[in-house]
This record gives C-alpha cells, structure tokens and sequence, in this order.
C-alpha cells in the first residue's frame, strides 16, 4: 500500500507526536493508503505511558482515580473539550488499535479500564496515567500494594535523584529507601546519558555486571526502581534477565529528555511502520496547496529528487507550539498550515498566570483550532474549512493536556475519530 | 547588639551611608531585610545621568547629577563603563524642546554638543533613519550591585557591620528618642533588638512603612518603572529620546547587553513588583522609534523598580521632583532619626554625605566626609549580574571531569559545593533559592527546567535537602525566573515555555504536591 495505485494517497498524515503516529495507525489499520510525514523529535520527550484523563484542573483541583467519571465530571464544566465528540466506545476502541500496534512493535502496557495508575517520577512525583509500560509497571503495583521498593540511582547521572525521590515519597509511601550506584565501566565519566547507558546494558556482560552491583544493595527492598536504561531494543528481555539474577522486581522510571522510553516507541513504531504500509518521511511540512480535484499537494525531498506528493485527505497533528502546528502571527495565535482561525485569549496579556504552576492552568494552553463532531477544522464563520482536512491531538482548542493528564487520551480519540470518518474514495 | 549609627536598608544609599560613616571613624551596623540591592538599586536602569535628562523639570537635579557622575567616573572608575550618550529627537518630536535643549545645558554646566546626523550614524548605526536631531552628552552606564559591594567592603574593612535577611519591624521609643530597633530574621523568624545612638532609615519605597513604625508618616507616591534586557548589546552609548521626559526614552548598555526603558506605573503597595506584558510592549514600541532593532531583537528580562515619590504638593508620577528628600524627623518629636529617601542612584554618594553629615553632627564627630576626594577600593566581592536580581558573589569556572548542573551557564557541582559550604559558613540555608542567588544557575536559555532539577535531586543527595521540600523549591526557584520571562513571551518563546510545562506539569505534575492522589485507593 505503501505507492498508492494512482500516485495519490487516501492520507497524509502530517505531524510525528502521538497524535500522528496513532493517526497513521488507525488509517493502515482500515486499508488506507498513508503517509506521515513530520520530526519525531518530540517523541524523544515521551515518558511512554500512554494517559486517559485524570485532573480537572482549577483553583482546587480534582483528581480521578477512575479516568471516566473525570471525562463525565469534566464535560459538565467544560462542554467544547475535545473527549465531547468521542463516546467512551471510541476512546476504548482507539486505545485498543493503538496498543495492539504498539505490542506487535514489542511494547506492552499494563491496564485496568476503570483506574488511573501511578507512576514515579524523577522529582519523586506521582504522575497519574492510565496504560503503563510493562517496563513501568512493578512500580505501579508496589504503589499500591505498599510494598517495600527500593530507588537507585546511577552516579553521574544528574536530574535522577534517589533521595530526591524517596525523601519526597516517603510521606506518601513509607517503606521506601534509595541507592546510589556506580554504573560499570563508567564510573569515572562526570556526565552519563541514559541513552548511552541503555546501549551499554544491550551487552550482556555489562548487564551482568550491573545486575551484580545491584544485587549487593537490594536486601530487604521486594521491588526495585532503576532510571529508564534498560536496553533500547531488548528492554523486556533485559529486564527479566536482570530480574532473575537479583531476585527481585524491577521497574523503570521514565526520564527526562532525551529519554530512553521515548527513544524506544520511535524507533518501533519506524520499524513496524513499512509493514503495517504507512510510508514515513521525517520533514516538516511547511505549505500544502490544492489541485483542481480539491486534493491536498505538497512536495517533500527525497535525496536530491524533490517529489509531489498528492493526498485525498489530510489529518492535521501537528501540535501546539513546539510542534508548530501553532504561531504567532501579528500578535495572535493561528494555526501554522493553513491559517486556521484559533480560538483563545485575546490578547498576550491574558496568556499566562503569575503563577507558573497555578492549578488553574494558563490561558494560552486552552487555545487552539474549533472542528466539527468528527474534527473537521472550523474556519472563521464555523464552516467546515475542507470536506476533507481533519485534525487530531494538541492542536485543538478547549484542552490542557499537560495539567489534564489527558495527551494521549486526546491525540488518540481524536486521531481515532477523525480517521474512522474518512470515506475512501469519497 | 549595640552600635553608634543603625543603617536601615541596604542599597545604594544605605551602603554608601554606612562606608562614609565608616570612613569617619563612626561605628555602625547596616540591615537589608534581603539582600544587597534587592530594592530600587538591584531595578533600575544603571545610567550615570550626565544630567541633561532633567534641565527642564528640575536643573537642581540636573547640576547634582552632572557634578557627582563627574566626580564618580575619578573615583569609581571600574564601577562604570563610560560610554558617553545622545539625544535623539525623531520626526514629530517637540521642535521647541529641541531648540532649547543646548542652552537649558549650558545653563545648568551640562556639557553639550551638536551631531550631524551622518555623524551620530556613524557612532551609533542602530539609529532610526527618522532621527531629526543628535547631541552628544556625558552619560555613562554604572554597576549599581558593584557600586554596592564595594561600598560594603569598604565599610566593613572599617568596622562596619551587614546583616542581611534582617528586618526592621519596630522601634521602641522613649520620651521621643528611640531606644531601640526590633528586628526579626526573616530566615529563622528570630526576633532580637539593636541598640544606636542614631537610626538611619535608608529604605528608599519602604522609608514611609519604616517611619511609620517610629509614628513618623512620610506622605509618598510609589511609582513603578520597568525595564527590559536585551539578548545582545545594542548601541555603544546611552541612548536618550530628546523630548520631555517620558516613557521608554532610554537605552543603556551595559556589559554585553542593553537596557530599555523604562515606565511610570503608578502602585499602591510594595508587594511583587514586577513589569507586565503592556509595559514591555510599549517599551519596546516606544524604544522602536529611536532604534528600530528593538522590535526584532530578543530579549532575556523584565523586571522593574520603584521609586519613591514624596509627596511635596499636589501632583502625581513623574511631575514630582525626584531630587532626594532628607528628613530630620525633629517635627515628628524624634531626636534620633533620620530619613533619606529618593533621589538616583547618580548622586548616591552626595546622599549618603548629606546624611552622615546629620549623625555625625548629632553625635559631635567632626571628621570631614571622605567619600568625595577618596577613590572607591574595588573589591573581589561584586561581580555583574543580571539587573533585577541579587548580586552575584562567587564566580568561577568549572573544573573537568566536574558534572555540569546547569548546562547553559556551566555551573557545575564543584561550585555548587563551593557555594553550599560559604551559605553554611554565613549560617544561611543551602537551599535551591540561595544557591541560585549566588551562582548563574538557571539564568540562560532554559529558565530553569532541567537545573532546577538537577540542582534539587544534587542537594537531596547532598542531605541539604528533605522531605517534598524538593517539589515547593523548584516551583520558587522557576517562578523567579518566570517572573521577568513571562512579560516577554510573544512570540518564539512560547516554544521553551511549552516545552518547560511539558516537563515540568505534564511529565512530572510538579504543580501538586502528592497529597492531591492520598487516598486515591478509597475511591471505587
Ligand atoms: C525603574 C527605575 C529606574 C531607575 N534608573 C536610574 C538610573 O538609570 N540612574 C540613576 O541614577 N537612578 C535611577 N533610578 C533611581 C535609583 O535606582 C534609586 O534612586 C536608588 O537605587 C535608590 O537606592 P536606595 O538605597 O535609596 O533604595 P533601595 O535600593 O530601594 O534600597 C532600600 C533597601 O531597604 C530595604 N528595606 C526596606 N524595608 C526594610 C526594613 N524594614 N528592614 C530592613 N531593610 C529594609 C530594602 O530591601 C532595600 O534593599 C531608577 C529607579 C527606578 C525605580
């Protein structure tokens, strides 16, 4: 499916985050001829957890432990957010396709329909979500089976810290203690970076050694939380392997940027993606034009050859500002492609709190593109822009993934939704 | 704790006090209920006036800044970068304001010259093609938090005492001279008295609250100004818009960067001064006419001062004199108290001479003032930061081998340990607020997203740090930086600021604490 018969795709997907890459699933999944394009460079932020919902921030916030009576307390208060065009069936039904992709790449996740899981993070945090990696998830488990769970860090790997972790959880769960170790055959670099770590730990004896130098601090913790270095390719074997040697469970805890999780989902989903039939160009789009039929054009360069692409439908997921997918233009916000009309703050003024962390979250981060039910961008007079452009995650208006906990849960369900309109041919 | 003279406020005033005093041989102790500088002097625009700003308004003030900026510039030279200044008039500026301009200079001794618009061009190429009308003055740009240190080193070697985080909250007063200071320590929440023969109240927009606690009201305005840093260093002089005194009319350099500015906001308390998004806009809209590559040049901070206004007659802003008010309170019923108050950080010294004077004379010392034929010593202890902030104390470059915390500005953990153990030394807290008053940590591009980070989880390591203190220190710590970055966000920067929250809310929800998921395994 990869060259479409008439030269012209069914989708061009544009954009590389979650919102994309679930996109260009969906589409292959249903037959569909499709391209993605975009950097994936902000995957090499993802913690790997894949969140639903779970905060309705405001001046107190509310937490969910179950993601659908957030979803249904949140619509009350806030009807235009994006979960309002997509049933719980959908939201479910996306996550499934999108999983179920994912674990043929080698990713699994651990889940519970109605409940929201923890996870650790580095500032010693808990962070809700709601699919964990099964890298993660002896993590989650000790969280609520309290049970005695030790944290390592590694020496010379800065923004990990253990006491950080176990001195700031310690009130939340008390039977936790923390270690730091010396990674072997590293233990004089000033600077170690968790991808290079991961590399290491591909080669057995280096993770025989590591298993070895945990081992000798383990006694009296039942589980053991290590930074996310375990293999970039390898992770679940590496895991059990080292599980095996020192007799205890293991989780990981995502990191910050680049992170080794994120590393993982990109290189997976590149891998799989030739097979499942999506074609991927890693460029930035910068305009899309139209040809007579109403199809999408644009050009993307391969080698020294500059090659037309045509496409019947696009989904636009290309996210926010760091994504691009918005801008500044004469002081106000619009959408970067097509000049879509963005709904937000007025002016720069109303854009942020004082407060950086204020739970009501800020302004600008409510801002983005209106659709239609089946996320159709809006223009200007509330038309349909294009029978035939769609968009999915960050990009939409109504929304704060980031204080909402709900990134994925957005980008899949919209991504979901919008390719399950798509007619082919039509 | 016992002394002759208690300084009260530690700017440029309080400092330059407490070194003339010293310098007469008068024992004296010096509070600041922060830190050095942490008021109008650590948030101005660090323009040595030549005076020309304000011959017009107030020539008394004119001849004071034109006599000490020359007098400074002899005696503290390495506190100021001589950069000399312009005038600028643009189309549509006041033609008479132009046309008297030269002699109102003159008639003030405010050395004045005409510039051929190629000319200036040549000098300064960042200026607008509108410029209808150059003149050359004697401007200068000045370190205040330099001025500052030295002015304390100085002092100290000469008996002078500091005691920062020190707040003065009362004064006991007996039959109308007051007996003693009550002071609290703002870190420890401590209280202890200080007993002087003099009290000096050098708090500039806090000398009202101050006097009032002696029941000594100064009626005054408080007028903010703020203030943006350019990314680069735009011009090579001070650059003034020629036209009477309003916003936005000044650009000085300083270092590697340039200083736009300012406003004139009037305020009703003191609480979280701070330049908002308006302001910078029309800073840099109104600086725009003068130099255009102010509308498309980055810039790193806003922040902002106040000045204190006292109030004379009827009026308000910037129609006020801003010449420096020095009260002896003896109408108040007070015999041992006094208040400066205002003027510029230009004619500081002058201030502080005027002042000491009036103790000395109380306390029958008639030791000349030093200050006005003595060079300024420099000292190893002031070293440039960013205006709006304390001063930076320690500088040093990283060793190898030494892990980096903050990767932008490299500060490593061998200078973190170096600063954790001068704050121990000092009695202070080594927490992530003092150490990054101390160092550039989180000061370049990245506001503090991963080295506050990394800075905490070093500290936690360390065992300076416990509990969740962690989670409510990184929100103090990047909140100070979102501070003077947030009225800045127009345009690119809303990228980093996405990606910090990203991090920072999305990642790690940093904007709770963990009690908001207790009991999360209750629910059903
Ligand atoms: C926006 C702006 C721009 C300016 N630009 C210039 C310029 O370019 N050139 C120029 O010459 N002048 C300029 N000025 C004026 C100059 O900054 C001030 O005149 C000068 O800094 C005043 O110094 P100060 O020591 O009197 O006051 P401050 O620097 O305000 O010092 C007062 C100190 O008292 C402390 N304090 C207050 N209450 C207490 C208490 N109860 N106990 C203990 N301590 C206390 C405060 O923390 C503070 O540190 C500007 C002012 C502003 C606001």
């Amino acid at each position: 499916m990869t060259n479409p018969d008439n030269g012209i795709y069914n989708v061009a997907v544009i954009g590389a985050g979650t919102a994309g890459t679930a996109a260009s699933i969906f589409a292959s999944q249903r037959g569909l001829s499709t391209i993605q394009l975009g950097r994936p460079s902000e995957m090499s932020f993802a913690s790997g957890c894949l969140d639903l919902f779970s905060i309705i921030p405001g001046e107190t916030p509310k937490f969910f432990a179950n993601p659908w009576k957030g979803i249904e307390s949140l619509l009350d208060r806030n009807p235009e957010h994006p979960f309002s065009k997509v049933s719980q069936k959908e939201i479910k039904a996306g996550f499934d396709a999108f999983s179920r992709f994912m674990e043929t790449c080698g990713i699994q996740y651990t889940k519970e329909n109605d409940a929201n899981r923890f996870i650790i993070t580095p500032a010693g945090t808990l962070k809700p979500t709601w699919h964990v990696p099964s890298s993660m998830s002896a993590g989650s488990a000790a969280l609520k089976r309290k049970k005695k769970i030790l944290i390592t860090g590694i020496k010379g790997l800065k923004g990990f810290g253990a006491d950080q972790m176990a001195s700031t959880l310690k009130s939340f769960h008390p039977d936790i203690r923390a270690v730091t170790v010396q990674f072997p055959g590293r233990e004089k670099a000033g600077d170690l970076m968790c991808e290079r770590l991961a590399w290491d730990l591909e080669t057995p004896h280096v993770l025989e050694k590591f298993a070895a130098v945990l081992a000798s601090h383990t006694c009296g913790a039942e589980t053991v939380g290590l930074p996310a270095i375990l293999g970039v390719h390898r992770f679940v074997e590496l895991k059990e392997k080292i599980e095996s040697i020192i007799k205890k469970q293991v989780f990981e805890i995502p990191t910050l940027a680049p992170s080794v999780t994120g590393l993982r989902m990109k290189e997976a989903f590149l891998a799989a993606a030739p097979e499942a039939g999506i074609k991927t160009c890693s460029q930035s789009v910068k305009k899309i034009d139209m040809d007579t039929e109403g199809n999408f054009v644009f050009h993307i360069t391969q080698g020294l050859e500059k090659e037309r692409i045509t496409a019947e439908h696009v989904v636009l997921a290309t996210g926010r500002f760091m994504g691009r997918g918005l801008c500044i233009k004469d002081g106000r916000i619009r959408e970067a492609l097509f000049d879509l009309p963005v709904t937000g703050p007025d002016s720069r003024s109303l854009w942020y709190e004082r407060d950086f962390f204020d739970a009501k979250g800020h302004g600008v981060n409510r801002a983005g593109i209106e659709t239609d039910p089946c996320f159709r961008p809006l223009d200007a007079n509330g038309d349909v822009f294009h029978p035939r452009l769609f968009a999915a995650g960050g990009i939409l208006a109504h929304q704060d993934w980031k204080r909402e906990k709900s990134g994925s849960g957005i980008s899949i369900s919209s991504a979901f939704k919008a390719v399950s309109s798509i007619r082919k041919g039509s | 704790m016992e002394t002759e003279v208690l300084i009260i406020g530690g700017g440029t005033t309080g400092t330059g006090i407490a070194r003339d005093l010293a310098l007469r041989g008068i024992d004296c102790i010096l509070l600041e209920q922060s830190d050095i500088n942490s008021g109008a002097s650590g948030g101005n625009h660090g323009l040595l006036h030549s005076g020309a700003r304000y011959i017009f308004k107030d020539g008394e003030t004119a001849a004071e800044c034109a006599e000490e900026g020359a007098l400074l510039k002899k005696l503290a030279p390495h506190c100021i970068e001589d950069t000399g200044g312009l005038f600028v008039a643009v189309e549509g500026d006041d033609e008479k304001y132009i046309a008297d301009f030269p002699g109102m200079c003159e008639k003030y001794g405010i050395p004045v010259k005409p510039v051929s618009y190629a000319e200036a061009l040549e000098k300064e190429p960042c200026l607008s093609e509108k410029a209808i009308s150059v003149f050359s003055v004697q401007d200068a740009s000045i370190d205040p938090f330099m001025l500052s240190l030295d002015n304390l080193a100085d002092a100290e070697s000469h008996g002078a005492k500091l005691l920062r985080n020190s707040r003065v909250t009362g004064f006991e007063i007996r039959k109308g001279t007051i007996a003693c200071a009550r002071v609290r320590d703002i870190r420890t929440g401590n209280t202890f008295f200080i007993d002087a023969v003099q009290y000096i109240n050098a708090t500039g927009a806090w000398a009202d609250t101050v006097a009032r606690m002696a029941d000594a009201a100064i009626p005054m305005i408080y007028s903010k100004g703020s203030l943006v840093i350019t990314q680069d260093r735009i011009s090579r002089r001070v650059i003034n818009r020629l036209r009477k005194a309003s916003d936005a009319d000044i650009i000085t350099p300083g270092g590697t960067v340039s200083i736009a500015g300012t406003t004139s906001v009037e305020i009703d308390h003191l609480d979280d001064i701070r330049a908002t998004a308006e302001e910078v806009d029309h800073i840099i809209k109104e600086g725009a006419a003068m130099v255009p590559e102010l509308s498309t040049t980055r810039f790193i901070r806003a922040y902002a001062g106040v000045r204190p206004l006292v109030k004379k007659e009827n009026g308000s802003g910037r129609s006020i004199s801003r010449n420096y008010t020095l009260l002896d309170h003896l109408a108040d019923g007070l015999d041992n108290f006094i208040t400066i108050t205002g003027g510029k950080l230009t004619t500081y010294r002058l201030m502080a001479e005027k002042t000491a004077d009036m103790a000395a004379d109380r306390l029958k010392n008639d030791n000349p003032c030093l200050t006005s034929t003595r060079p300024l010593p420099k000292s190893a202890k002031g070293e440039w930061t960013e205006p709006g902030k304390s001063p930076k104390i320690w500088s040093s470059s990283p060793t190898a081998g030494d892990t980096l915390i903050c990767e932008c500005e490299m500060v490593s953990e061998s200078m973190v340990d170096r600063i954790v153990e001068a704050l121990k030394a000092e009695g202070a807290a080594p927490d992530l607020e003092e150490v990054g008053n101390r160092s550039r940590i989180g000061k370049g591009p990245c506001q503090g997203t991963f080295c506050s980070f990394r800075l905490a989880a070093y500290l936690y390591g360390k065992g300076e740090l416990s509990d969740d203190q962690g989670i409510f220190q990184v929100r103090q710590f990047v909140n100070e930086r979102w501070k003077g970055f947030e009225p800045l966000v127009r345009d690119k920067e809303l990228m980093r600021v996405e990606l910090q929250e990203s991090f920072l809310c999305g990642l790690f929800s940093m904007e709770h604490s963990n009690e908001l998921m207790k009991g999360y395994d209750d629910e059903p």
